[in-house]
């Protein structure tokens, strides 16, 4: 097991605020941010003690966000008070990261279909006393379900098994997303038509959104974590 | 001739001018739940009496137009609604203002708090309003899982009557595997796998997942076996029979898969503290988890035994000490004499247990199991010897005369 590797350091992310890089005394480094929770896991991820802080360790495999840093992602809207509206939020694996990345100040509205997953979420993310996420059940599609909750934040952030993905981030992104805000895209190709050329998907997902009125920041394919897919970081010209 | 922009908040409905000045405002009264309950009815468009009221107030005050944002409300506000206009518009100006502006003018202006008292508030109604959604989907779903434990109980009588039936069939054949594979599942896919016993060699036999060292043995009386000879053709049926039960055993498992995903859903505490199949089985029993949940603990301690119990209330015998919970561990591998009380704690803990699942949605099985185990600790210390008393043994089992009448225990009816 890996958790029995010591770690040896911790250092800043060279360009987002509120992650670090773990490195442990077998050379490896490893993405982490700092537990708003301490002592509390949400996926079985390994925590460190580091300098009175404790980090819990980030799996790109786990989280897709992850894995777009990992591979380099320049553009990344979501730092220490930042407020964000995210879109499939699952069972939180995700949102606990971008919960303490974001930390007290900010927030998270973590909008979910699934009743399914959203029952563990409630488990790992608000039994365990993360406040500044607001859970929501409900279809990202209509985002007039969550008027009376939602107020306008800095970045809406989709990852949804979903045909349609980029109109369904537009239209959530044109109610709640302040002027200049930022808009995040996971386009699993997969998921939106299985029959064509991921690349064609990506394309068709980035021309919707550009038609929308988006200016394209930042592109990052998730190979070798998660094959055909990819983030797409965007931001309205207003 | 002016329009009112009416803006949905969790604490309460907001009307603002077009250049985003407030109206008017309803602040919702009453607890968490009640206002969750609103949200969640606004939500599917469902006009609530504060919103009634307030649009009332707007059309007496002289607007002749309200523009809500979200359209299935406005369609089924202006139904209820006379003497004014309702439209939808998403997202409306002053709405992108109220909800931009929130927090440097409104949370102040229309609510009278702070942003940081604001957030508590709407995090505790978000939460409350998110368990009381999942609660109701999850509720009819108790009544699926009811069916399908008792299914799978079906199921494992069949399963025996095949084996059984299997076993007396090919032992005509090949009677010495009988003893040698005691587990049914080895015996049939063994009988539907090879056949006639000549085909039992070593390696045929390990191929199926059966250890060398077995193999051998079971190869070893295959060849000195006293069984009658059977041509493929009276074989046939017999490994159909087999196959049969192979396939009914994965259909079996596929159902307690279901039944564990369907109880972390519907009732997690009762998984937690029994396991997914003995909480199916209590929820089967009990007719479903809210009835399931309403039920006294002694009466869940009892449920299966319903006709020990019943014969002990009409004719004074002993009462039973567990009914299907006796399938619990704890339970059935302790000594007699720990049994009952055992039984009492679990089921103690269990009547909990149904009501947070059925009630609240919290997640508080931990706590019970915990201590729970604790008790039964304690059992194990305090009454580890029987009790002096002369054997109990019996008088259950007699259906009628109850011959050892003794203490205060009356027949209930005359």
């Amino acid at each position: 097991m890996s958790s029995l590797i010591k770690p040896t350091g911790v250092k800043a992310h060279e360009r987002f605020k509120g992650v670090y890089w773990v490195s442990f005394e077998d050379g490896s480094e490893k993405l982490a941010t700092i537990n708003l929770t301490p002592g509390r896991r949400v996926y079985g991820e390994q925590l460190v003690q580091w300098e009175g802080n404790e980090y819990r360790i980030w799996n790109p495999f786990r989280s897709k966000l992850a894995a777009a840093i990992m591979n380099g992602l320049k553009v990344m809207p979501i730092g220490e008070g930042t407020r964000v509206l995210y879109l499939g939020a699952a069972s939180g694996t995700t949102v606990s990261h971008v919960s303490d990345i974001v930390g007290p100040g900010g927030l998270v509205y973590s909008v979910e279909f699934s009743p399914r997953v959203f029952r563990e979420f409630m488990e790992k993310i608000i039994d365990q006393g993360r406040r500044n996420v607001i859970p929501i059940l409900a279809d990202a599609r209509y985002p007039e379900q969550y008027l009376s909750i939602v107020k306008t934040v800095d970045v809406a952030y989709i990852d949804v098994a979903q045909p349609f993905q980029a109109k369904i981030l537009a239209d959530n992104a044109d109610v709640y997303v302040r002027g200049n805000g930022y808009v995040m895209l996971v386009i699993k190709a997969m998921s939106i038509d299985v029959t064509k050329e991921p690349s064609e998907t990506f394309k068709r997902e980035i021309d919707h959104l550009k038609e929308r009125g988006y200016e394209i920041l930042d592109m990052v394919h998730l190979e070798p974590y998660d094959t055909a897919h990819a983030i797409v970081v965007a931001r309205k010209s207003r | 001739m002016s329009t009112a922009y009416v803006v949905l908040d969790t604490l309460g409905i907001v009307a603002l001018s077009e250049n985003g000045d407030v109206i008017d405002k309803v602040i919702y009264s009453g607890d968490v739940d009640s206002i969750a309950e609103k949200l969640n009815k606004l939500e599917v468009g469902q006009p609530v009496d504060e919103l009634i009221n307030l649009v009332n107030k707007l059309k007496s005050a002289g607007f002749v137009r309200v523009v809500i944002e979200n359209k299935e409300l406005a369609r089924n506000l202006s139904n209820v609604m006379s003497g004014i206009e309702i439209r939808s518009e998403l997202p409306s100006k002053p709405g992108l203002m109220y909800r931009e502006n929130f927090g440097s003018r409104y949370v102040r202006e229309v609510f009278g708090m702070d942003e940081g008292q604001y957030m508590a508030r709407v995090y505790e109604i978000t939460v409350a309003q998110t368990r009381h959604k999942l609660k109701q989907v999850a509720e009819k779903r108790d009544l699926f899982i009811a069916q399908a434990i008792s299914s799978v109980d079906d199921i494992d009588k069949i399963l025996n009557l095949i084996s059984s039936r299997v076993r007396e069939w090919y032992g005509l054949h090949f009677p010495e595997l009988d003893d040698l594979v005691k587990d049914h599942r080895d015996y049939m896919t063994l009988v539907s796998e090879l056949g006639h016993r000549r085909n039992f060699t070593v390696e045929n036999i390990t191929k199926l997942g059966i250890s060398q060292d077995r193999a051998r043995r079971i190869y070893e009386s295959s060849v000195k076996s006293v069984g009658a000879e059977m041509a493929d053709w009276d074989l046939e049926p017999i490994r159909a029979y087999a196959r049969i039960y192979l396939q009914l055993y994965n259909i079996r498992n596929q159902l307690t898969q279901y039944i564990d995903e369907a109880m972390s859903e519907v009732a997690p505490n009762i998984k937690e503290l029994v396991g997914p199949l003995l909480g199916a089985r209590l929820i089967m029993l009990g007719g479903g988890l809210m009835r399931l949940a309403l039920l006294p603990a002694s009466t869940i301690q009892v449920l299966g035994a319903e006709k020990a119990l019943f014969r002990a209330l009409r004719t004074g015998s002993k009462p039973p000490k567990h009914g299907i919970i006796f399938q619990y561990p704890e339970i059935f591998r302790s000594p007699r004499w720990q049994r009952g009380k055992i039984a009492r704690a679990l089921a103690a803990k269990l009547a909990i247990a149904a009501k947070a699942d059925a009630f609240t949605g919290n997640f508080i099985a931990p706590r019970l199991k915990e201590e729970l185990l604790k008790r039964i600790q304690e059992i194990k210390t305090l009454y580890a010897k029987p009790p002096a008393r002369k054997p109990e043994v019996k008088a259950k089992a007699k259906p009628q005369g109850a011959p050892e009448k003794k203490g205060g225990r009356k027949p209930r009816h005359k």
